[in-house]
């Protein structure tokens, strides 16, 4: 005989994710799943920022498939900070970051960022309790991305290009970036950033405390 | 990529709706998937034809339905599909005023069971 089932295969996962998103919520923590491909300049942003002396208090969690470098390099700056490997898994889920919310001080921080695995596809696809997403996209992995991997561009409520300084190195179109994120997502906010030499990150900082303060 | 968490999960579902209702086997499920969910078919069914096995699905075969990415375009109020994963632009008329309406699906819809193992 046939049954219905009408099931959304992900609804396990967007009611775990509401459930952390409430546990955030009742501490008034401000949630940022921040997304890349490998190597984009995930940590290195996050350094800069933690670096910046922005007077928020800030949480991160850490999440890669093996070992716990970018952890290290989380806690050598004195902030708090949780390592999830995923062992093998492609992206963060909402039960990972369920089970390790209780290693962070909630209840003491204005942000948390959710480092999510090095990846431009799936970690899109996932919920994990958070406000917003920001993606990465280092000039160097090319023009053609938002094309090519949508998804994290039509989630993400901000983009940084990472590794400006890089351009005259390369023959990357900026503006075919812009154009096609901006057609994918009209409203995607664009910062162009060297997390090397410091180059549009007082902007990133800003519009990050602005969005903090609002929600 | 992550075809295998994906197809935990429907195991899940399907698996729990036999335990509720006291059907003793799945012969066939009925998915929808979107082409720009990132779910490849093949490798769904690969994944899931590899953790079926002592379950109630074990015999389960797995059928899935391809949904093209769609929209509605405001500007001349058509709706389309498209080949593409994603949409810049209204494929009639060139406008961007529109919202799109299908391609992410990851559904369920339903299943073929029977009482008897």
């Amino acid at each position: 005989m046939k049954v219905k089932v009408v099931t959304k295969i992900l609804e396990a996962n967007d009611r775990l994710a509401l459930e952390n998103r409430k546990l955030f919520d009742k501490a008034r923590v401000f949630v940022i799943n921040l997304m890349s491909g490998p190597g984009a300049g995930k940590t290195s942003l996050l350094e800069k920022t933690l670096s910046s002396k922005t007077g928020l208090n800030i949480g991160v969690i850490e999440g890669d498939i093996a070992g716990s470098d970018d952890a290290e390099r989380i806690e050598r700056l004195g902030f708090p900070v949780v390592q999830i490997n995923t062992g093998g898994a492609c992206h963060l889920d909402a039960n990972m970051i369920n089970e390790v919310l209780d290693d962070l001080p909630l209840e003491g921080l204005d942000i948390v960022f959710i480092e999510n695995v090095g990846n431009l596809v799936c970690p899109a696809e996932f919920k994990v309790g958070e406000n917003i997403k920001v993606m990465i996209l280092s000039i160097a992995e090319g023009h053609d991305k938002p094309l090519k991997y949508p998804l994290m561009f039509q989630e993400s409520s901000a983009l940084i290009l990472n590794k400006m300084d890089l351009v005259p190195y390369t023959d990357v179109n900026i503006a075919k970036i812009r154009k096609d994120s901006l057609s994918l997502n009209p409203e995607l906010k664009i910062f162009e950033v060297s997390c090397r030499t410091g180059q549009g990150i007082p902007e990133w900082l800003h519009w990050l405390k602005e969005r903090a303060q609002k929600t | 990529m992550h075809e295998a968490s994906i197809a935990g999960s429907l195991l899940e579902i399907v698996s729990e709706q036999c335990r509720k209702s006291g059907y003793r086997r799945i012969d066939s499920i009925n998915v929808k998937i979107g082409r720009a969910s990132g779910i490849m078919s093949d490798a769904l069914i690969f994944a899931f034809d590899a953790i079926k096995s002592g379950s109630v699905a074990k015999d389960a075969v797995l059928n899935i339905e391809s949904v093209p990415v769609g929209g509605h375009c405001r500007d001349c109020n058509t709706v389309f599909t498209v080949e593409e994963e994603y949409v810049l632009n209204c494929p009639r008329c060139g406008g961007v005023s529109f919202s799109v309406t299908s391609g992410r699906e990851l559904d369920v819809v339903d299943m073929e069971v029977s009482d008897e193992g």
